[in-house]
């Protein structure tokens, strides 16, 4: 470790409140200090822009707050090798055609850890800063108008750069622009508009994170040699709400991952795009979405096996007329779960002998009316359908096959979020169960309360 | 104020004795006195409570309600691979569903069969000889089935929240409960359905034809109607979508799916189109609606009931 | 205690009532006499205000039409057979039409006793005879001491011996001051329980007096008419 030396703000330290405005300027600190220098900030309210032009280390020692008081960016970082480390720092401007920020960055391998950053538009903003680290920060945006807001995180020409630890939420988006081997894991983004948002950025890898309760929770466009590794999309709703969305990708693999109650599970759009036969999906869990996969029409390449398609709306979903011919639904004679799934296990290999066939009249009759889904849970929807499977006639032609159907999910995700038996389910139980019981006792038990009143007067006689 | 007399009845001959029958209150003018509104609507409720749920249909529908409630959450509950996954997903939409398909039934059968079977039975003018208005009546007949229609609801979804428990599914207690609310306004909605059909028909097994048909109407033939009309008429999704809201069911899956904190969008562009216009308002429009479908067929009952002779 | 005044009912075009005026002072007993179908049913029927029909009908001076409560409050009514729950036990029964009239019962068993039911307050009341269920009936009315009774063929569905042991009862009753209104196509009851006889034939009031009087003559007339009609289809 080299520490070329180290200036320690010590003023107010001793003495209590030890916030001061003024009494410490960071910026006069910075000045003092020499490269490769730690400076020290205690604890206090800062205001005032903050620019570090020389590689030092600035670390809030009790979280010193930086306010920028709704005005303009706070900290601008144009020297490589600079960390930045526990601030609290809040309050940019809101101007988005400036792009206000809270840590701007113009240099390559800065280091931004445990900080906390709060009502600010842009959060962290690299530009062409490769190597650099972020790690443990927490932004949060404010709370504007979604197409107000500016992004938690933006990472623009920051190849090699690792995020992970994050919690990420209310902005636009978290970024990657022409960023090359990033390393994205073990984040939390959520109610933003894209929890991850790649654009020209190959070979990145997004692993063990959690986007829920944004538009879409990881929307890939024009990258290539991507990994999707055990993360977890939730609740990614709106007009077009997706757990991941694929534009126009080459060579991913999306593995593990769960997604449940979004819109629409995996929605893919020109995926794969000039790699043929690119696209692995395989080992996810997709449920309880109102549509699993969804395939804008001529879309071909991809290799869907082993994951478990579990009680979605519609579980396969062509968008318009086309066909799924081009995408295989198995692998080494492995196909996937499908919750709907009728047939049975002969031969005990763990693989249905019937061909599963997504064959719904209902589902057929909302891809070409699609407001007819407003009668979607009513008794109708069930009428429908049995009719079709009473009447040939009218069943639609099915819209894929899997060949290969497996019986049981090939992984079981639902542990992993937790099923615990509610104390307040159990209340309910007992609150409505004891309703119906003392009801039912006034009426099935009065003649014999008569009676034994009956009785006790006649006694009295 | 209320002095009160014991009045000695000479019953003579037959038992030879005088005997303190009862006592009477009477009110100061001297006039006998009758019970409030209020008291006379409680008793015939409580009698109607009583008998409906010693009767045939209230124990058929409540075990059929039971049952296939038992069976919706055990298997959604029990569905492999969603274990703990789905919130919404299979429990809500199966008993969504069902209630669609029972409690309607349930409720509709109960209202019509009441009146015009005690008018068949004669007992209709009996009870409206003694000092009782016909509106007493009428909201006493109400109040009494409401509350057996409750109890049946109870029951079934005690059941199953009890197996939701058991089964550790991560469905929303508080999505179930407002859905056991939902149930007993769309029940009380066809309870003054089938009353209004029952005091306007003659015969009980006309007034049960009528109610069935309705129920059949309200539950396909309508809906059926309106997914005709949307694909032929290409009918523009504000009018799909208000004309949904005069159906009390999709009024109440529609509403039962924003307590249990599931989107409208769901349902396609029409419930896109009602979360863009109405945002969180729409629970009011699903509220006065189902009031509405409360208030106004007893209303209707009560006009017809207190016009017709009711022998 | 009861006046009817001009009341007419029709049904659809069907005039069933036609213009009758008739009165009932307390202690007085007046019975509605004539061939099924001359009104006295729907007379009755008016009387408690189950029909709508025009006219005045009053109860101890309450309009039945617009105090329908409190004009019913003051009647005991028995009608030709009870229809009420059938899984009822009688002394609940009892309870029941009590609270309905404001009457807290006490003790059952002694209404009962007083029209010769001692022993049957358990029991259902589909387990009763017709003439006990009559009989629980009248107790029912006798519920709240009423100073007007309204008995609507009583006596049409029993055997001999349940129509004797009422019409004992009911002239015991008919000595207590109230006033009686009752329609019967039965001479013996007409001439135990009657003071007066209203005799209608389709809807009107044809003559009014004493059952001594009117009676024999109006049976003479209708054995007479009888006999016409059997020769005519012979």
């Amino acid at each position: 470790m080299r520490y070329g030396g180290i200036i320690f703000a010590a003023i107010g330290l001793t003495c209590w409140p030890q916030v001061v405005f003024g009494s410490v300027d960071i910026s006069q600190l910075i000045s003092a200090a020499k490269a490769g220098d730690t400076v020290l900030v205690p604890t206090g309210v800062y205001r005032g822009e903050i620019r570090i032009d020389k590689p030092l280390k600035l670390i809030g020692v009790g979280r010193p707050t930086l306010d920028g008081g709704g005005n303009g960016d706070i900290i601008t970082i144009t020297a490589p090798d600079v960390e930045i480390r526990g601030f609290r720092i809040c309050g940019t401007g809101i101007d988005l055609d400036k792009e206000n920020c809270a840590i701007r960055v113009n240099a390559a391998r800065v280091t931004i850890v445990d900080n906390i950053l709060d009502d600010v538009l842009f959060g962290i903003d690299l530009k062409e800063s490769p190597d650099s680290v972020i790690r443990g920060n927490h932004i949060g945006g404010k709370v504007l108008d979604v197409a107000r807001r500016g992004d938690g995180l933006r990472l623009w020409r920051a190849d090699r750069t690792i995020v992970e630890d994050n919690e990420i939420h209310n902005g636009r988006d978290a970024i990657l622009w022409y960023s090359t081997d990033v390393i994205v894991r073990n984040n939390k983004s959520h109610d933003g508009r894209y929890g991850f948002h790649l654009m020209f950025s190959n070979g990145v890898t997004i692993e063990k994170n959690d986007l829920f309760d944004n538009s879409v929770g990881v929307y890939l466009m024009y990258s290539s040699k991507l990994k999707l590794i055990g993360n977890r999309m939730l609740r990614n709703r709106g007009p077009s709400g997706y757990g991941l969305g694929l534009k126009e990708t080459d060579d991913f693999l999306v593995q593990g991952n769960i997604f449940v109650g979004n819109c629409v599970g995996i929605y893919i759009d020109g995926s794969p795009f000039a790699t043929p036969d690119s696209g692995r999906i395989t080992e996810n869990t997709i449920s309880a979405n109102d549509t699993g996969v969804e395939f804008l029409p001529a879309v071909k390449g991809n290799h869907l096996w082993s994951n478990s398609f579990v009680d979605n709306f519609e579980q396969i979903a062509i968008l318009g007329r086309g066909e799924l011919t081009g995408n295989e639904f198995d692998r080494d004679e492995r196909g996937n779960f499908w919750s709907d799934y009728p047939g049975y296990d002969r031969d005990g290999d763990g693989v249905g002998e019937a061909n599963y066939e997504s064959r719904l009249l209902f589902e057929n009759l909302t891809a070409r009316e699609p407001s007819l889904r407003l009668f979607m849970f009513s008794p109708i929807h069930q009428a429908v359908e049995f009719i079709a499977r009473a009447v040939p006639a009218v069943r639609p032609e099915p819209k894929f096959t899997d060949y290969y159907p497996l019986i049981e999910p090939p992984i079981e995700h639902g542990a992993e979020l937790g099923s615990s038996t509610s104390l307040v389910m159990v209340a309910l139980s007992a609150g409505l169960l004891s309703i119906a019981t003392a009801v039912l006792g006034i009426v099935f038990f009065s003649p014999i309360r008569d009676a034994m009143r009956e009785r006790r007067f006649i006694a009295v006689i | 104020m209320h002095n009160v007399v014991q009045s000695d009845l000479k019953s003579g001959g037959l038992v030879g004795r005088v005997e303190t029958v009862a006592v009477v209150a009477v009110s100061h003018h001297g006039r006998l006195r009758v019970p409030s509104f209020a008291s006379n609507v409680f008793r015939i409720a409580a009698r109607e409570l009583r008998e409906s749920a010693r009767s045939r249909w209230f124990l058929l529908y409540t075990a059929a309600f039971v049952a296939l409630g038992l069976g919706v959450s055990y298997v959604s509950a029990a569905s492999s691979g969603g274990s703990g996954l789905s919130g919404f997903g299979r429990t809500t939409a199966g008993l969504i569903n069902l209630v669609i398909l029972v409690v309607p039934l349930m409720a509709l059968s109960a209202g019509a069969g009441s009146i015009a079977s005690d008018r068949e039975r004669g007992m209709l003018a009996y009870m409206l000889a003694q000092p009782i208005t016909r509106l007493e009546l009428l909201l006493g007949k109400f109040t009494g089935l409401a509350a057996v229609l409750l109890t049946s609801i109870c029951l079934g979804f005690g059941v199953c929240a009890a197996i939701l428990a058991w089964k550790g599914s991560r469905t929303d207690p508080v999505a179930l409960a407002s859905l056991v609310g939902l149930t007993f306004l769309l029940a009380m909605s066809m309870l003054g359905t089938g009353l209004m059909i029952s005091v306007a028909t003659r015969k009980s097994s006309v007034a049960m034809g009528v109610a069935i048909f309705s129920w059949l109407t309200l539950v396909f033939v309508s809906d059926l109607g309106l997914m005709a009309g949307a694909v032929a008429l290409r009918m523009r999704i504000e009018n799909l979508f208000a004309l949904s809201l005069v159906n009390p069911m999709q009024v109440f899956k529609m509403w039962a799916l924003v307590s249990s904190d599931t989107s409208l969008d769901v349902l396609g562009p029409a419930g896109l189109y009602a979360t863009d216009i109405w945002g969180a308002g729409v629970t009011w429009i699903f509220a006065c609606v189902m009031v509405l479908w409360i208030i106004l067929p007893l209303t209707v009952a009560a006009s017809i009931f207190s016009r017709r002779s009711p022998i | 205690m009861i006046s009817i005044q001009g009341v007419s009912m029709a049904f659809g075009r069907f005039q069933a009532v036609d213009d009758v005026s008739l009165s009932v002072a307390a202690g007085q007993s007046l019975a509605l006499w004539g061939p099924n179908g001359a009104g006295k049913s729907t007379i009755i029927r008016c009387v408690l205000g189950l029909y709508r029909y025009s006219g005045s009908i009053r109860i101890g001076g309450l309009d039945v039409q617009r105090h329908g409560k409190e004009a019913r409050r003051l009647i005991g009514y028995v009608p030709q057979e009870i229809g009420f729950y059938d899984d009822l036990r009688v002394h609940e029964a009892v309870r029941f039409f009590g609270g309905l009239k404001c009457v807290a019962v006490r003790d059952p068993d002694s209404v009962l006793d007083g029209v010769g039911l001692c022993g049957h307050a358990g029991k259902r009341i589909r387990e009763l005879s017709g003439g006990m269920k009559q009989r629980l009936a009248l107790a029912v009315a006798l519920l709240g001491d009423p100073p007007v009774l309204v008995l609507d063929e009583v006596t049409a569905s029993l055997d001999a011996m349940g129509r004797d042991e009422l019409v004992g009862l009911l002239a015991q009753l008919s000595q207590d001051g109230r006033a009686m209104l009752f329609a019967s196509h039965r001479q013996d009851e007409v001439h135990t329980l009657a003071d007066r006889v209203a005799i209608l034939e389709r809807g009107r009031l044809q003559r009014e007096g004493s059952p001594a009087e009117l009676l024999d003559a109006s049976m003479t007339a209708s054995h007479l008419k009888f006999h016409a009609a059997e020769v005519r289809h012979a």
